[in-house]
Parts: C-alpha cells; structure tokens; sequence
C-alpha cells in the first residue's frame, strides 16, 4: 500500500478488517429443517490473491457474455487485478467516475472516504471482514447529479485460474436526479479445481435517482465459492430496479439487502436463480424500510436440476415508526429433478402499524395440465417443458429491460435446460407413471402491521 | 378421414367412468355430444386427446384408421385432432403470438414466414373480433372466461384440424360472446373439418346445427339422432330421457 495520506484512513480500515478476520471463525450457515450450508470442503490455505498484468483483449469468457453490447464504461477485474478500464469520452465528459476502487483511493480520496463501507461492515462475520481487509482492484462508480446516462456501466469478476483468491469490492454512487444503468458480471472460465470469490457491493442512490441494477452470476462448472453482500440504500424519492441473476457456482453463499432509506423510495427487486449438478446456492435478502412513505415489490423465481440445493429465504423488515409502508414479497422455486432438493422461505418483522406487507410462496413442479395442454396442441413434451420453464423465468428476464442482458439470461437458461433434458423428462414421465396430484404448495399471508 | 372410437372404456384412479363408448365424426360432420354434468363428456374429450390422467381399459380410438389409443397428444395433434379445453390452463411468459407460432410450427416441416403467420393470425383475429393487444398478452393469464374461450377458438383457426372437439366451449358465455364463438365455429366446420361439440345445453346449437346428436348419461351414449333430438332434449329435459332409458332397460 503507498503511504500517501490519502491512504492513512484506508489502512485504518484494512487493519480493523484484518483483526476481525482474524478473530473470526470460518461459518457454518444453518436454518430450520435440512439445510446446511458449510464450507468444510474448501481448502481456505490454498488459495491466493493472483495478479495479472493489463489485456488489450477481452478473455474469451468475458467477451462472450459482454456480446455486441453498447457499454457507457467498462471495468475487468481478473484475479486479483483490474485488467482493463475503459470509459466512454462522452460519460467522462458528464463528469462520471467509473475506474478501479485502488485508483480512485488515490485520485478522489475525499470522495471514496465519504461513501467507502457506509452500509456495510466488517464485522459482518469472518468472509465480509476478509473482503474488506484484502480486496484489490475492485471498482468505483460516481454518476454526479442530474446526468442520464443511456449506455449501461459494466464492471465484470473473472475467474479463471484454479486457486484464486479473489477479494472484490465495488462502491457505486448515483447523484440527485440521475439516471443510469449499471451491471456487474461475475464469471468463471471452467476450471479444475477450487477459488474463492469474497465480495462486497454497495449502491448509494441519492435524492431523486433512479438506477437499473443487475448483477449476473456465472461461474461456470468449476468448483468457484461465492460467498457475497450486496448492499443498496435507496435516497428520498428515488428508484432502484435490482435484478440479480445466478446461474452457476459451486457453492454461492450471499446477502442481498435492499434498503428503502428516505421517505418515497421504492424498490423493485426481481431475482432469478437456476442451479445443476451438484451446485449448491444459499441466498439470503431483506427488503428494509427504514421510513415511511416506502414502497417495494420483490420477486424471487428459482429452478433446479441435477443434485444441486438451492435455498431462497427472503425477509421484508419494516422498522418502528416508518409508517404508511407498502411491499410485497413473492418466491417461487420449481423442482425439475427428483435428486434436487430447495425450499424458498418468506417471512415478515413488521415493527409498526399502519403498513400492508404481504408474501407469498411456492415450491413446486410443472404442472401436468399445462403439459398436456401444449402437447395437445402439436408441441413434443421436452418442447412444452421448456418453453414452460423459459416462460416461468420470463417475468423476471423482463424486468432486465435490457437487451443484451434479457438475449444472455435467455440463451444460459436454454442451454442448462437442454444439458439436463433427459433427466428432466424422465422426472416428469416418472410422476405421470405414478399420478400423483400436481404438486404445489401454496402459502399466501397478509399481515397488516401489527406494533411491536 | 374419420375419428372413429370403439367400445372406450376409461378409468380415472380406480373408477370407470366410460362403460364402452362408440361413435364416428366424419371430416364433413358435425356433431353435438349432450348430457348432464358428470356424465362422462369431458372424460370422453380428454380421453380422445390423451390426457395421461385417463386411462383406456379396453377399446380404440381411431383416427383416419389408425390406431391412436396409446398415442402421445403431440402425435393425436399433429395428426390432425383438436381439444378446445373447458378449463385451459395458463402459460405465464408465453404470449398467445408466441404460442401460436409454435403450435402452427408443430405440425410443419418447415417454419412459417413471420409476414404469412402475422397476416394469417389478424385474419382469424378478426374473425373471432379480438383485439390486436390480445396476441401479446400471456396464454390466457387474466383472461376473462369468454376471452379464454375465444383463445381457444383461435387456436382452433391457426391449426386448421381435421377433427376437432369442442369440450363445453358455451359456458360461461354471454349471448354476444357465444354469438361470436359460434359464428367462428360456422367458419371453420365444413367439408374439410369435422366437428364434436360437447355440451349440457341446447343453447349453442340453435347457432351451430348439429348434423347428428348423441346423449350420453352415466359413462354410455343412450340416445342418438339428428339435430331434433336436441329440440326434445330442450323440450323434455334430461330426466326425461333418463327415466325412458330405464324403462326400456327394465323391459
């Protein structure tokens, strides 16, 4: 670390990390019923930071998922280096930031001191207390006010060596007014052998701001642990549209918070999972809100295949005082595989009154009418699985409102739909065989805010 | 071309609900299957379609000769049967455009060209007086119970079967909406499209003349004739008919 001043409270920072890292134990995560999430089996002591030098091409993993799209700025972090930077004249000359978090410690010091870590913490456990003493690179958005920006910025995660290290944080802060697309990719090439991703994001979205944010997770087929906290607060009449996306990892352990701040601050957030193989997810998120006059609606869909465990508990917290609040809470989670195994959990702390908060929830399978409904017209059974199972996703695809995005999610779920095809129609032909009633199971509950 | 179903026998989970059906729709002709709820119509329907849910026990569905008894509903489809649901399900994240271009796909070696497939659908949605919108909304999610049965009628149109069976396609209609419906079905049967209306009223048959009529009560056809039939049923009632039944099998 250079030992310029503007570093000194940074290395304060990292050193109060470092003793909490230290003085933390590796987790295991347990909640009610069968689920453990442990990480016994990832080797911490033979994993390390790897440093690359600059690219003047993108790696292939990256280029295939960035596509054709039109980028405002661009962002790679390889290992435990920024790779490539890259940002638009027209956004530098709007007065937007978009470099490495480690630049931007040095050239806007005051600015990156007056956000780094406002909502997050390092004495969040043992994995957020290692992202916040180690991380390297890393990046640092700053949209000033009143700038609408119509080319998304992008910041990507890669992956591809096995016994990386990868410690990551990303600092986003969207001014008064502005309007901006921005999207973090998180990809692994397919590596043998295991890696470590500890991550922090945070989004700051200020007065009046309204930001599309989707972070895309692909990991690939290697044995890549992602263990995260995504943390976005939402400012006095602003809007924050968050879609995160998994579609692969070995074992993804994160905590998404979404904070509705200021009165008037609303949030839509919309989340799709799939997992295969012996894949294993675990995803906590909160709605927060924190004042009154808020406003939220979260969707959550899931599938499984293969092995994989896939968990979903999402938390809608409404605190004292903060009044005159409205949300909603869905999860949906679809079975495709009989040796797949998930539950999807909503649930409510509701700490005032005068609030409608309501979830709901199912876990189910593919409905056997709807089958037979679209086999009747022409189509072969594994078509109608899969256009059944893209059109169950297609909610949440839509809320991307992006294109390149909505053709890369799309063309993901395609492929791992098609990888598992024998072993979904044989699930599906097997509950035929043995009829029993089309399994869904439902909740549904309002609760209108009783006081704490 | 001829659907053609001998002595069915059909079973849901352990009880028979068809006690050996027979009845023959040629392409030309239409025909209304009449009875009182839980009579085994809709057995019947689904069971030409091959709902897996249903089992045949003994008997044969023929279609144009060919033995379709233990065939997929994909194969039933793109051999040229149809089902128009009583109860369709929905299709979240599938737009009726959307689906109907598959569907039309299906049962064709090559795809149709997206302008011939979009001047074909405003045709037909013209026909049934749907609303453009209409196609990009979700297969029948929030639809209202005429617009799920104008869905199905449309469908009906795009695919163009030889045989198709209208399972209860008049309820819950309103006299414009069953207006509009049987006019579509009058556009449709005729020489090249047979016709098996199913239904417990007479009502949708006073827009759409049934060439020939059969009663079924309790899982068997009692009662067949022309399209007079269902003026005595209209005028009789089906305890009528059930009570005569009884006394000729008493006899």
């Amino acid at each position: 670390m250079p030992a310029s001043a503007a570093t000194t409270w940074l290395d304060e920072r990292r050193e109060q990390a470092v003793a909490a890292y230290e003085r933390e134990e590796v987790p295991t995560w347990r909640r009610s019923g069968f689920w453990t999430t442990s990480l016994r089996k990832l080797d911490l002591d033979a994993l390390e930071p790897r440093r690359y030098e600059p690219l003047d091409q993108l790696p292939p993993v990256v280029a295939d998922a960035l596509g054709e799209d039109d980028l405002g700025a661009l962002v790679v972090q390889r290992g435990a280096s920024t790779v490539h930077a890259h940002v638009d004249p027209d956004l530098a000359r709007q007065g937007v930031i978009v470099t490495s978090l480690e630049l931007a410690v040095e050239e806007y010091p005051e600015l990156v001191q007056e956000w780094y870590m406002r909502r997050l913490s390092h004495e969040e456990g043992k994995f957020p207390a290692a992202a916040a003493a180690f991380w390297t690179g890393g990046v640092f958005i700053h949209v000033p006010r009143n700038v609408k920006l119509d080319k998304p910025i992008q910041s990507v995660y890669l992956i591809d060596e096995p016994g990386t290290a990868q410690y990551a944080h990303t600092l986003a802060v969207v001014g008064e007014t502005s309007e901006c697309s921005i999207r973090e990719y998180c990809l692994g090439a397919p590596i043998e052998g295991q890696a470590l991703h500890a991550g922090a994001f945070e989004l700051y979205a200020q007065a009046g701001a309204n930001v599309q944010l989707a972070h895309f997770h692909d990991w690939g087929p290697g044995q890549i642990h992602d263990i995260s906290t995504k943390r976005v607060e939402i400012g006095r009449d602003a809007h924050v549209g968050w879609v995160p996306v998994h579609l692969g990892g070995r074992l993804i352990k994160q905590t998404l918070d979404i904070i509705t701040a200021e009165q008037g601050s609303d949030m839509r957030h919309t989340g799709l999972y799939f997992t295969e193989r012996d894949e294993h997810l675990d995803l906590f998120t909160s709605d927060k809100h924190e004042r009154g006059h808020t406003t939220g609606d979260t969707v959550w869909k899931g599938a499984l295949t293969g092995n994989s465990r896939a968990s979903y508990e999402g938390l809608i917290h409404i605190v004292k005082d903060a009044q005159e609040t409205h949300t909603y809470l869905q999860t949906h989670q679809m079975l495709l595989s009989q040796d797949a195994k998930g539950d999807a959990i909503p649930s409510l702390i509701v700490q005032t009154d005068n609030v409608s908060a309501s979830h709901g929830g199912t876990v189910g399978e593919l409905d056997e009418e709807q089958i037979f409904y679209m086999t009747s017209r022409g189509l072969p059974r594994s078509e109608a699985v899969r256009i059944l199972v893209e059109g169950y996703f297609e909610e949440v695809v839509q809320r991307l409102n992006d294109e390149g995005l909505q053709g890369l999610v799309r063309r993901r779920i395609a492929e791992k739909l098609l990888a598992a095809e024998d072993q979904v129609n044989r699930f599906i032909g097997e509950r035929v065989a043995h009829r029993p009633t089309p399994g869904a199971v439902e909740e549904d509950r309002e609760e209108e805010g009783a006081a704490a | 071309m001829t659907l053609e179903i001998q002595n069915l026998h059909v079973r849901i989970e352990e009880r028979e609900i068809l006690h050996g059906v027979n009845l023959k729709v040629e392409k030309d002709q239409t025909h209304a299957l009449m009875g009182p709820n839980g009579s085994g119509k809709s057995t019947l329907a689904n069971t030409i379609m091959g709902n897996p849910n249903y089992e045949v026990t003994e008997g044969k569905i023929l279609f144009n000769g060919e033995d379709l008894t233990e065939a997929d509903p994909d194969e039933r489809a793109r051999a040229g049967l149809f089902l128009a649901f009583q109860y369709p399900a929905t299709i979240p994240g599938v737009s009726v455009a959307n689906f109907l271009r598959l569907a039309v796909n299906a049962r064709r070696e090559e795809p149709i060209k997206v302008k011939e497939f979009g001047k074909v659908l405003r045709e037909n949605m013209d026909l049934l007086r749907i609303d453009k919108a209409f196609s990009s909304r979700y297969l029948n999610e929030g639809f209202s119970g005429g617009e799920k049965k104008r869905a199905e009628i449309l469908q009906l149109a795009m695919l163009k079967p030889e045989v198709a069976v209208l399972d209860e396609t008049d309820s819950g209609l309103d006299v414009d909406a069953l207006r509009i419906v049987a006019d579509g079905v009058n556009a449709l049967r005729g020489p090249t499209m047979g016709v098996l209306i199913i239904t417990h009223y007479t009502r949708i048959l006073n827009y759409v003349r049934p060439d020939f009529v059969h009663i079924m009560l309790d899982g068997r056809i009692v009662r067949e004739g022309t399209a007079e039939l269902a003026d005595e049923l209209e005028e009789k009632g089906y305890d009528f008919i059930r009570a005569e039944v009884e006394a000729s099998n008493a006899r």
